[in-house]
């Protein structure tokens, strides 16, 4: 029965292992513009992507725009979450569909909504002008300010469906227990529901912070030309570049400055409330 | 007194953005589908159903829906059985490594799509040097794409349902005489139905909609659903686009609902 286990097994070691090991190998190689690329075993690649202005400050904007949209997520997310994991009626069923049922819609589409509200003909600015609360349409669109909104939306669902999973888990009694003994609400909830829903923050924050460090349709449909972030420039140098060899060391810079930033996070967050 | 309804005012505010932030940009899109101008503006001037037929009558988004319908189907009949299978070998045979083995099979869910999307156009274009025919912008490369999404949601949801089974009915069976592959055919396998049905549903979901997997292995004449959306979303947002947009809103939440029937939904994620 064991092998039963062998043609799925296969075929991701064959479609996801060896391809990221073909990639790591080509990301050593050098960069030709006569034969495309040239094997080689250096690391300029990689010493290219970390010297170089425009992508450091790429990588930079694709770090901080992870990390507010993640801290956003958590401070937006907390609340519905804790809703739901205290919601006993039969909604409950509905308001997970609700928060589900975006995050299955894809990003295109939800991109595509943000553009009809935010853009200068959009739903936003139309209501604002009607209501003659601006003269000129606000610049709502291809700018970090529509990045960060489609993001959160974007990443919203999983951070409030891991809070909430954790939050379900913490009983009742325990916030009873501290408002009878005189804790008002929010030291009850700073002392008591915090501490122990520290498990959903850390692992609600990590999944959503690797997503947004990966996004890729909200930046290149709602920033504009001017705002790059990290995935984006990944594809774009295996589309318009041909610079397999660079774009093989970004997609890898990507996903080590990704664990890096993960791991560093989860510990942090371990320490700051393990006592 | 006041502080409370404060609170009580920040809390609920929260809940009604976070809501707003989630669903505004989806209903936005199947609004304007009905708008009537051919350039999006507020408010509309009339209503009218002419883009869902002008969304058909453009080659890209009427191929691209049955491209990504094929493979979506495809992936979802390779997948699922696969993934059913390999979640049997983790969950009963007392096989040796199951944590990393869950780990690699889970895998293609924890690497980036970027990573995980060029990784495999590398490797396509060497496998088709090696074997001298087309791979990328093929139904089957994209398919072998699209397996690495619903063999990891196949695991992952029919562990989750075979973990919750209680054994004692394969037992009684078994003991009644039954040998294994009847026990296994008339009594574990019905009792798998449910999450075997929920990973059939997400899986074609997520096939269906995934862009960064996609993004390099398409070619002209070959798009997927998202892929076309987002090169035509780069030039210009018209009522079109979001009458395309809403067949596949409308397409996900049926699934959806379809879904939930079978597993709670709040367990999946």
């Amino acid at each position: 029965m064991a092998a039963l286990i062998l043609p799925a097994g296969l075929l991701v070691v064959a479609l996801m292992v060896a391809p990221m090991l073909l990639l790591a190998r080509i990301s050593l190689n050098q960069f030709s513009p006569t034969e495309m690329m040239v094997e080689a075993m250096s690391a300029e690649n990689y010493l290219r992507a970390v010297q170089d202005p425009y992508y450091r400050s790429v990588l930079l904007t694709t770090m901080a725009v992870a990390l507010g949209c993640t801290l956003l997520c958590l401070v937006l997310g907390f609340p519905t979450a804790y809703w739901l994991a205290r919601m006993q009626s039969r909604w409950k069923s509905l308001a997970t569909i609700l928060i589900l049922f975006p995050l299955l819609v894809g990003n295109v589409v939800r991109s595509a909504g943000w553009i009809a509200l935010l853009g200068n003909d959009g739903a936003i600015n139309a209501a604002l002008q009607g209501l003659h609360l601006t003269d000129a349409p606000l610049p709502l669109l291809y700018n970090a300010f529509a990045v960060v909104v489609g993001i959160v939306a974007v990443v919203l669902p999983y951070m409030i469906l891991t809070l909430s999973a954790v939050i379900e888990g913490i009983p009742r009694q325990a916030e009873e227990a501290a408002a009878n003994l005189g804790a008002r609400p929010l030291t009850a909830f700073r002392r008591v529901v915090l501490p122990l829903a520290i498990p959903g923050v850390a692992a609600g924050s990590v999944l959503v912070f690797i997503l947004c460090m990966n996004a890729y349709a909200t930046p290149v449909l709602l920033g504009g030309p001017q705002f790059k972030m990290m995935a984006p420039a990944v594809y774009d140098q295996f589309v318009r570049g041909n610079n397999w060899p660079f774009g093989a060391s970004l997609a890898f810079i990507l996903l080590f400055v990704t664990m890096v930033l993960t791991l560093v996070g989860s510990a942090l967050i371990g320490r700051r409330y393990r006592r | 007194m006041d502080a409370a309804l404060l609170r009580r005012a920040l809390y609920r505010g929260s809940i009604a953005f976070a809501f707003l932030l989630m669903l505004a940009p989806v209903l936005t899109v199947v609004t304007i589908s009905f708008f009537r101008q051919e350039i999006v503006s507020f408010p509309p001037e009339a209503l009218t159903l002419r883009w869902y037929v002008n969304a058909w009558s453009q080659q890209e988004f009427a191929r691209g829906f049955i491209t990504s319908l094929e493979v979506a189907a495809l992936a979802t009949l390779i997948g699922v059985p696969l993934g059913t299978a390999a979640a049997l070998a983790l969950q009963r045979s007392g096989i040796r490594g199951k944590e990393a083995l869950n780990a690699l099979l889970l895998g293609p869910l924890a690497v980036p799509g970027v990573v995980a999307g060029t990784a495999l156009y590398m490797f396509y274009l060497r496998a088709e040097f090696w074997l001298d025919r087309d791979i990328t912008a093929t139904l089957e490369g994209l398919v072998a794409a699209h397996v690495l999404l619903t063999i990891p949601w196949s695991v992952r949801l029919v562990s989750a349902s075979l973990a919750g089974l209680d054994r004692s009915a394969e037992e009684a069976a078994a003991n009644l005489g039954a040998r294994p592959l009847t026990v296994f055919w008339r009594v574990t396998l019905p009792m798998m139905r449910p999450g075997i049905v929920a990973a059939a549903l997400f899986s074609f979901i997520q096939s269906f909609e995934n862009l960064e997997l996609t993004l390099l292995l398409v070619g002209p004449g070959r798009t997927t659903l998202p892929v076309a959306m987002l090169s035509y979303l780069e030039f210009r947002m018209d009522p079109t686009l979001s009458a395309v947009a809403t067949v596949q809103i409308v397409l996900v939440a049926a699934l959806m609902l379809l879904t939930d029937r079978f597993v709670k939904l709040s367990r999946v994620v």
